[in-house]
């Protein structure tokens, strides 16, 4: 019996699956004009092994794509005498500017909490990091992330999402909202087999802004009083420009 | 034609923004007033964040206000001296402004405060100028400059120390209240973005016994360099001066304000002071409403820049 299950165990390993994955694009500039765009990656599982024994049933894969991680301020507004005014804030590390996942099926149905929550997989098992020596958050702030990033199309799960195109051949298209944030993305491709991950790929995924917006944005936080003065001067010059404009016509 | 705003951190379209200017600019030529008020609250409506629409309506000020300031300087209606003191006042509170502003949006509640500021200003004016339009439009004329200057007149301002005369005004007062006045309109301009216009004007004639002539350029002239220095106050300490949101506003005023002043020539004061009232009103209440009516979300998220 013991024998059995160890050939069972090393027996694909000398053919193991392999997974292999290419995105339609890997660089993507956002300029002032861009407006979101559709990214489609495409798979595919080598070496598979005992398609003849009906082993498609118990297979799936998930695609997971997690922008850079920021820090937030999550703030809970409380009714004060007749405004609203924010009382409470918790401020977390390490939370993704955007978060997609897809998957052939409902997560859960792929796997069980615990590997779900090892590999951050899906909206429900992100973990968003407190601050050193910070207390513990209730679980109502973490959802407020959730919820405010999936507003702005930021955090978005698909199950369904991975269709397989043939035998071995799968694809997800990955909706790119215009607020991305910039950076370097990490994309990663899991294999499930009978609820347990027996492969995984990755590969990069580059955001980066380019255009006016991009030099503005960095001129002004790198060079503030230049910024600033630059911002005056050009309001003054409309200013003594409109005024000549008005005398004239008078 | 869309445009990602670099420092509002959002798309706009273009043409809406030129156009809101240009709205806005109208009824700022129509009212003479300068249109911060307005433009402020409806950036905060558009979602652009509170701390950045009050910044980049500082240096829409600033191009407005150059303009008007050069008029009246052509005309010799600018008190330079009167204007010199205010400005005084007018740097150290724009200076204790962004401290205030600067500790409220560590605190979380800059967003509440600049709303609850509006609230109250747009409250008092139009609610003043509701009552006073209307009972205008009742008698059939108009009662504004009933309150005529009388020069004899003296007040407790004339006790004061620090006497200095003010030639073009025909002045010889005391410097502490001009300096408080600027040193309020400074504060003013900083949290909430405004000119300040509509509260210096009534001072200067009311309360300070300015001549009417050279009240408006001498108001001007210190706003002008005060919202620019409250321009240069945000983008060091906050860098939420959008410049691409400025530009789209100031191009759009500049047309807008020309038209506003051609119809405004045409219309009887009374029936344009209810207007803008009812305007200044509806505003406040929208503002409001948001600050009583249940959020639809009670957690706010706010990211931070890492790059």
């Amino acid at each position: 019996m013991v024998l059995l299950i160890l050939s069972l165990l090393f027996a694909p390993a000398a053919r193991a699956e392999e997974l292999a994955a290419g995105l339609s694009k890997d660089d993507i500039k956002i300029s002032s004009s861009f407006t979101g765009t559709d990214l489609v990656l495409f798979g595919a599982i080598e070496n598979e092994g005992g398609a003849s024994i009906g082993i498609v049933q118990d297979r799936d894969v998930v695609v997971v794509v997690r922008g850079p991680g920021t820090a937030v301020t999550v703030r809970r507004k409380e009714r004060l005498g007749p405004i609203w005014i924010n009382r409470d804030q918790r401020r977390f590390v390490g939370v993704p500017g955007f978060y997609f996942v897809a998957s052939t099926k409902p997560l859960a149905q792929i796997a069980d909490a615990a590997t779900l929550d090892r590999y951050h997989l899906g909206l429900a098992h992100l973990d968003f990091k407190l601050p050193a020596g910070a207390v513990m958050a209730p679980v109502d702030y973490r959802n407020a992330i959730v919820r405010a990033k999936s507003r702005g199309d930021l955090y978005n799960e698909q199950p369904g999402g991975v269709q397989f195109l043939s035998g071995s051949l799968f694809r997800t298209t990955i909706a790119l909202p215009s607020n991305l944030p910039s950076g370097t993305y990490d994309v990663n491709v899991y294999l499930f087999r009978k609820h347990e991950i027996v492969t995984a790929f990755g590969t990069p995924l580059r955001i980066g802004k380019t255009g006016v917006e991009r030099f503005l944005f960095k001129f002004a936080n790198d060079l503030p009083w230049v910024y600033g003065l630059l911002a005056v001067l050009l309001a003054a010059l409309a200013g003594w420009v409109s005024a000549l404009l008005f005398r004239q016509r008078q | 034609m869309e445009l990602y705003l670099p420092i509002a951190e959002m798309p706009v379209n273009i043409w809406f923004m030129v156009g809101l200017g240009a709205a806005v600019g109208f009824l700022s030529g129509m009212f003479g007033v300068g249109g911060g008020f307005i433009l402020t609250p409806f950036l905060m409506f558009l979602g652009v964040p509170p701390a950045v629409a009050v910044a980049t309506q500082s240096t829409q000020i600033v191009a407005s206000s150059t303009s008007g300031v050069l008029t009246h300087f052509r005309n010799g209606t600018v008190d330079f001296k009167m204007g010199a003191v205010l400005l005084v006042g007018g740097f150290f509170g724009s200076i204790a402004g962004i401290a205030v502003f600067n500790a409220l949006k560590a605190a979380g509640q800059i967003d509440l405060f600049i709303a609850l500021s509006y609230v109250i200003f747009l409250g008092a004016i139009g609610g003043l100028m509701f009552w006073e339009s209307l009972g205008a439009l009742r008698h059939g004329g108009s009662k504004v400059g009933a309150l005529r200057r009388e020069p004899g007149a003296h007040t407790w301002i004339h006790g004061l120390p620090l006497k200095m005369r003010f030639h073009r005004s025909k002045l010889y007062i005391s410097a502490i209240p001009p300096v408080f006045l600027g040193f309020l309109i400074g504060l003013l301009s900083v949290i909430m973005g405004v000119g300040g216009g509509f509260i210096m004007v009534p001072a200067m004639i009311y309360f300070l016994r300015m001549p009417t002539a050279v009240v408006i350029g001498t108001s001007l002239f210190q706003i002008t360099f005060v919202a620019a220095f409250t321009t240069m106050l945000h983008a060091i300490t906050n860098q939420t001066v959008d410049a691409v949101l400025a530009l789209l506003l100031i191009v759009g005023g500049v047309i807008g304000v020309q038209f506003g002043m051609r119809l405004g020539a045409r219309l009887r004061n009374e029936q344009m002071r209810f207007a803008l009232a009812v305007l200044v009103l509806v505003i406040c209440v929208r503002l409001g409403m948001d600050l009583v009516l249940p959020p639809a979300d009670p957690y706010s998220v706010v990211g931070e820049n890492t790059e």
